[in-house]
């Protein structure tokens, strides 16, 4: 029933995966995307990690998602119908940044160690019963643990072995953040819509010099 | 000495509360949730919804000096169900130049992520659909799918209204998202829980969130972002229909139509039951007292009339809600867009930031001692109070030199017009 399940939605998500890279309107990958998105989340939920999924959700489809689209409806190409495919020149870098990332996830989810120590996979590995047993290994408590309190445990992770990568993902969101003001902020443009200074001219005083510039880079 | 009389009185406020527990995946789940599915998702929620309708036709009516609906049945009660035959029966137009993929699947979007919505509420003892112990996340997640759904509703139409509603609808609910879910973090602190059960229990323990001042703040900013939300005047921009006809449904008809027409009630009332929830204590009639709850013994007997007495008050304060609603809609006009959007990100944003610290001061004087006493309470109260209400002064007057600082007619003051006239 699981694996049935599992093949199902990996499918899916495959499938999402592969429209998101070949879909020729952006809106149209977008949608994809998000399909992509939603598989991911479905396979939290097969792991038992609803607040995950619910996490993908959130961030995934209701923010990046979202943000995504209203990114290019403030194009001039609001439709999205207008998107070429991208030239021979930039697929082969392209290709080569997602074979390293595969290879980063494979080696990654490898070597992961669960907190209580090293254990060898398994194919499958069934829900933890919901009363601890006797004799049972460490492994199967903390997945229990886990599996009810997985706010907690992922809060604590993140504060305690995982800080070191938790605030390196910051700064790189930081620096995402910086490089994008820095690309749409510009000082020295023309006075796109000069309405509000014209207007001021008008009926204040005469600004001083240097309150056009300003005015106009906010406009 | 009143003080420790009130102390024994607030004391025997215990929970008795089912806590939240985890389930067990057997036949009796599958089966609670089939019926949760057949019985609630597809029969009593359309039907309150659809009774909504006609509760705001008439209030509206009272409002503007009218009768409102009256022909079909008596006081109109017929009206709803005439409506849907109606809406079902018309014929489903698709535009020749649409995504007709698209234009489908979104009022289906948007009608899922507000039914998935009623999934996790706990209307009374036991009566939750879903108990996820991440809870509050998960309401979170799922509604913040139609802003995905209303933005594929208005880029599939090909319609430059339709087009421009969907740009509003994003931009407001990606702004008001913000503080709505900001505004749930002292709720979800003082719980210790996402599990919106538990925090149901917390509340028996600990009085309503809502009387305690970051909990009132936390409140008044979950509302206003809850109207903003689902879409209703004042913040009704993405739907205009003065300005940009209908928005981004304008080329919908029929069912498809009656679809966004649904979630939208849907959200309301979905919306008025988190907040209950969340804010307002759940079914519970008074405000610091365990009532209906600490009746609750081994029979069947005693849990029904428990649940009956927590069912009504649960309904009754939905019913407020949603009335409040329908109040501000008749009495409020439309905002103004960018005035909509300053009041999202420098007023209710910064004040439910700040929020935060003060619900920690409230958890530290009040929660934390671990039991309910009225000198707690009180000097929590003073405490927290005279920080909220700073607060609020604070952002307020900050924000009304911001716009003093420019001259009538220029461009509202933004972070850079500060920065400007600080470099000056």
């Amino acid at each position: 029933m699981a694996s049935i399940l599992f093949l199902v939605i990996a499918a899916i998500g495959v499938a999402a995966a592969l429209g998101t890279v070949l879909s020729r309107n952006l809106v149209r990958a977008g949608l994809y995307l998000v399909a992509f998105f939603f598989a991911v989340a479905c396979l939290f939920v097969l792991l038992e990690a609803e607040f995950l999924a619910a996490i993908q959700v959130l961030v995934y489809i209701g923010a990046v998602a979202i943000l995504l689209m209203f990114g290019i409806m403030l194009t001039r190409d609001t439709l999205g119908d207008d998107t070429t495919a991208i030239p021979i020149a930039w697929m082969v870098p392209g290709l080569f940044m997602g074979l390293c990332v595969f290879a980063v996830l494979v080696v990654g989810i490898n070597n992961s160690i669960a907190p209580s120590g090293w254990s060898p996979w398994e194919g499958t590995t069934s829900r933890p019963s919901l009363a601890p047993r006797e004799s049972e290994p460490a492994w199967i408590a903390e997945r229990r643990e886990a599996v009810n309190d997985m706010p907690r445990v992922i809060g604590v992770e993140l504060m305690t072995r995982y800080v070191v990568a938790f605030e390196v993902a910051g700064l790189l969101l930081t620096a995402a953040l910086v490089g994008a003001i820095a690309l749409a902020h510009r000082e020295d443009v023309e006075p796109r819509a000069p309405r509000a200074t014209a207007r001021a001219a008008e009926t204040g005083p005469p600004p001083e010099a240097g309150e056009p510039v300003a005015s106009s880079a906010l406009s | 000495m009143a003080g420790v009389v009130l102390d024994e009185a607030w004391g025997s406020a215990l929970a008795f509360a089912a806590h939240s527990q985890p389930v067990e995946l057997n036949l009796r789940t599958w089966l609670r949730w089939a019926l949760w599915l057949v019985v609630g998702f597809a029969v009593v929620f359309p039907g309150i919804v659809a009774y909504m309708v006609w509760l705001e036709r008439k209030v509206a009516a009272r409002f503007q000096d009218r009768i409102g609906p009256n022909r079909v049945g008596p006081l109109g009660l017929l009206q709803p169900i005439a409506d849907a035959i109606k809406l079902i029966t018309k014929e489903n137009t698709v535009p020749r130049s649409a995504d007709r993929i698209v234009h489908v699947l979104a009022p289906i979007l948007v009608l899922t992520s507000a039914f998935l919505v009623m999934a996790v509420v706990p209307f009374a003892v036991g009566l939750v659909p879903v108990d996820l112990p991440s809870g509050l996340v998960y309401l979170i997640a799922v509604s913040s799918l139609t802003p995905l759904g209303i933005f594929l509703a208005g880029w599939s139409s090909r319609n430059k209204y339709s087009l421009l509603g969907a740009m509003r609808a994003v931009a407001q609910l990606v702004s008001y998202e913000a503080p709505q879910v900001l505004a749930t973090i002292p709720v979800a602190l003082w719980a210790g829980s996402l599990s919106l059960v538990t925090i149901f229990d917390r509340q028996l323990e600990f009085g309503w969130n809502v009387f305690s001042p970051p909990g009132l703040l936390a409140f008044a900013i979950f509302l206003i972002a809850g109207v903003a939300e689902v879409n209703r005047t004042p913040f009704d921009l993405p739907e205009a229909e003065s300005e940009i006809i209908a928005g981004y449904h304008t080329e919908y008809s029929g069912m498809r139509f009656g679809l966004f027409f649904l979630a939208e009630y849907l959200s309301v009332f979905a919306v008025s039951c988190v907040t209950t929830v969340l804010f307002l204590g759940g079914g519970t009639p008074f405000p610091f007292l365990g009532f209906p709850v600490n009746l609750l013994g081994d029979s069947t007997a005693s849990l029904i009339l428990v649940n009956l007495i927590l069912v009504t008050v649960f309904l009754l304060k939905v019913l407020f809600f949603v009335f409040v609603m329908f109040w501000i809609r008749a009495t409020l006009p439309r905002m103004r867009v960018d005035r909509l959007m300053n009041f999202a990100w420098k007023y209710l944003v910064p004040l439910s930031l700040l929020n935060i610290f003060f619900a920690g001061v409230w958890y530290e004087m009040v929660i934390r001692p671990g039991r309910l006493t009225f000198g707690n309470w009180l000097w929590g109260t003073l405490v927290t109070g005279v920080l909220v209400v700073a607060a609020v002064y604070l952002i307020f007057l900050l924000n009304r030199k911001l716009a003093e600082a420019k001259p009538i007619g220029a461009d509202w003051p933004s972070v850079a017009t500060a920065a400007a006239e600080l470099a000056r």
